[in-house]
């Protein structure tokens, strides 16, 4: 390694009875390999192909209307006090907490999971619409569309929450 | 006695290979590593089970803190150009700034990664990114903890602008269910 040839001057000319004298020489590379191993491990360690994660959004046309029959609208308000309210339709709505006491804060609770998906399954032609309070974090929406997600839920879209909504939590049962 | 050499234990192995890869490889990080510009506001990403990953081109990025403040940025420097020069430098002309210092303050906006924006001046300023690049994705990136309220903001502003597809940053949640 390290080892760097010339040309020798007399080569080819006086063959065989003299070698010609090799004007090679050896250079330490040592200290630089040395270097290049310690750039090599910090850029290694340093380095991490962090492309953000995102979940994708769409969001219907504010003049587009799409009728659907009043009884296969799920509707789902999150009010401030991280509750859950479904109604299904015109029905009073039930009070379902959103997140499991004490347990994963970043998973919602086993009853609305379970409610979800049933409602789901017993009725193909279900749409949820989510309804979230303006005093509510963020977080609640990306958890809720999260477990949409994961259940492979498509048919569901975000609304406003209006003063009329607030009505409706306050008749829960 | 002397004449028979003691064997050596010693032995040389040619390193040379190991040394290209290595450099081979060095290169390769030094090349492809972008340093993480220091966040003006850190945001405390919420969690989902989302795989999709964020392009790296024409992305529009609004960013929601904590604390409910909007921050702005976009990813190509020519629209950054064209929103300074149809937004920015009209309010700082106005101001009464010279032209040298307008034209200093581009060069800032052109490197800047994000910018404060006013509640009531976002949708300008998405209509002008919108109008500097058709393609540009738009991205709400929110701290966890930010209120629902502000995001709804992004999101009605993103609709008043004809952006019906948007993405929303999240961190991965390893765990599975």
């Amino acid at each position: 390694m390290g080892m760097v040839d010339s040309p020798s001057r007399r080569s080819g000319k006086k063959r065989g009875s003299k070698r010609s004298k090799r004007l090679g020489f050896h250079l330490d590379m040592t200290p630089m390999v040395d270097v290049a191993f310690l750039l090599l491990t910090f850029f290694m360690l340093t380095t991490t192909f962090s492309k953000s994660n995102t979940m994708e959004i769409n969001t219907p046309p504010e003049k587009m209307e799409v009728k659907v029959v009043e009884n296969n609208v799920l509707t789902l308000r999150i009010a401030d006090d991280s509750m859950a309210y479904c109604s299904l339709g015109g029905k009073a709505p039930r009070r379902v907490p959103l997140y499991d006491s004490g347990g994963n804060r970043s998973a919602l609770s086993g009853e609305l999971r379970q409610l979800l998906k049933q409602q789901d399954s017993s009725n193909k032609k279900l749409v949820i619409v989510v309804k979230i309070s303006e005093k509510a974090r963020y977080r609640y929406l990306v958890d809720i569309i999260d477990e949409l997600n994961l259940m492979k839920i498509e048919r569901f879209s975000l609304d406003d929450y209006t003063d009329q909504d607030a009505l409706e939590v306050k008749r829960a049962i | 006695m002397s004449r028979i050499k003691a064997k050596r234990v010693g032995f040389r192995i040619d390193m040379t290979p190991m040394v290209d890869v290595a450099f081979l490889l060095l290169t390769f990080f030094m090349l492809t590593t972008k340093f993480r510009p220091p966040e003006a506001v850190r945001i405390d990403l919420p969690s989902s089970h989302s795989l999709l990953k964020l392009p790296e081109t024409d992305v529009l990025t609004v960013t929601v803190g904590g604390d409910n403040s909007f921050m702005m940025g976009v990813s190509s420097q020519q629209s950054r150009e064209k929103i300074f020069n149809s937004v920015v430098r009209f309010k700082l002309q106005s101001a009464g700034l010279s032209s040298t210092a307008v034209a200093d303050s581009l060069k800032h906006f052109k490197l800047a990664d994000n910018f404060r924006v006013d509640q009531d001046e976002l949708d300008k300023f998405v209509v002008m990114a919108r109008f500097a690049n058709q393609k540009l994705r738009p991205v709400i990136k929110a701290d966890a903890n930010a209120s629902f309220d502000a995001v709804n903001k992004v999101i009605k502003v993103y609709k008043k602008a004809n952006l019906l597809t948007f993405n929303l940053v999240t961190a991965l949640e390893k765990e599975v269910r």
